[in-house]
């Protein structure tokens, strides 16, 4: 199965700076690749710094370790590399803010896939997602670590209470921000024909999940993708960052 | 603390602090907030506050029809199970028409951060 994979962060329609990082790994063969996408947050400059340190700790941590699995490692394997990516993420975050004044609240999400012939090995902390798009459906394979989401499961509100929640943008967990980053983890088979997704919180709260598919296929290319999905971000006045990385496969 | 506040033509002629756990809205004056009015159910509406199970310090309110006549409205909707409250959220009892202000609400950071 051959990949393409592309990948854009844009600061949006409102926010002066960009704390969302987005990083991709193809290998030469096109058949494995690795997607990162992390929203950070914390302050004025703490955000940037915060999603900066985990992409650069997973690369480091598992960037290489993944590229010299087998094709037919066990998952177990496979969430053993992804779990040192986010414990030297969280690691590194913690150590910074312990050191540096101003720098003291900040956390990112983390949000990464490893895609290894049809599998795809899915880990998160926080409310960056991942969707695997067919046909015309977009389907999310994360749960948000967010104080909105326990509610949403308890039934103390509905989806269309989720825009007027004051506090919908409260993460119950963050790398940097816990004792042990243990991701949440998933593995998904993937079709001919599918893509998968990951995305900031920009994405989702300016462009209507039902839409993306549309859009996906109706490009040639996931570069263009990823250009016309911040488009439609923007157009509706993306008031947050929004980041994208897409991986299609043929 | 957040209030019930009773419009009329959007003038306030009345304000009712949420300050129990539950305040009882209805015609018979055994209510916490009584209100003469035809339209008005014996039993109407309940309002409790509850402690946010996920987010220390904040209270949420959560609106419930007791099963009146004319119904319990949040922004001219017609409720049928329980519903979260919003700061400037306008509820109608029958014909009657208040507005839910929360001034922790309000005081809430709109942007981003995580629980420690």
């Amino acid at each position: 199965m051959g990949y393409q994979v592309a990948g854009q962060s844009h600061t949006g329609a409102v926010r002066k700076s960009n704390q969302d990082v987005v990083e991709w790994q193809l290998s030469e063969a096109a058949d494995r690749a690795l997607l990162v996408v992390a929203d950070g947050m914390g302050g004025h400059q703490g955000g940037e710094v915060a999603s900066r340190l985990a992409v650069d700790a997973v690369l480091d941590a598992a960037g290489e370790a993944l590229t010299c699995m087998p094709p037919d490692a066990p998952d177990h394997e496979i969430r053993k590399i992804l779990d040192r990516g986010f414990a030297l993420a969280n690691d590194r975050i913690k150590a910074r803010r312990a050191e540096e004044p101003g720098l003291e609240k900040m956390g990112t999400t983390l949000v990464l896939a490893w895609v290894s012939g049809s599998r795809a090995h899915i880990a998160h902390i926080g409310d960056s997602r991942c969707y695997r798009l067919r046909k015309q459906q977009a389907v999310c394979l994360t749960r948000d670590d967010t104080v909105v989401q326990n509610m949403l499961e308890d039934g103390s509100i509905t989806l269309a209470d989720v825009p007027h929640v004051p506090f919908r943008n409260v993460l119950t967990r963050a790398v940097g921000s816990v004792e042990e980053a243990a991701p949440s983890h998933r593995t998904e088979i993937l079709e001919p024909g599918d893509a998968l997704l990951l995305c900031s919180d920009g994405l989702t709260d300016s462009v209507p999940e039902d839409r993306w598919p549309g859009i996906v296929h109706g490009h040639d290319g996931p570069a263009s993708a990823v250009q016309a999905l911040i488009e439609a971000g923007l157009a509706n006045g993306a008031g947050d960052n929004v980041s994208v990385v897409l991986l299609t496969l043929e | 603390m957040a209030s019930f506040s009773q419009l009329v033509d959007n003038v306030v002629v009345n304000t009712f602090e949420l300050s129990q756990p539950e305040t009882r809205i209805g015609r018979r004056p055994d209510n916490d907030i009584q209100i003469d009015e035809i339209s008005v159910s014996g039993q109407h509406a309940l309002i409790e506050a509850i402690p946010n199970a996920y987010l220390d310090g904040t209270v949420d309110y959560y609106i419930t029809d007791s099963n009146s006549t004319n119904g319990t409205f949040v922004n001219e909707l017609r409720i049928s199970g329980r519903q979260r409250l919003n700061s400037n959220d306008v509820v109608r009892i029958g014909w009657n028409e208040f507005r839910f202000i929360d001034e922790e609400e309000q005081a809430l950071e709109k942007t981003a951060y995580i629980l420690d």
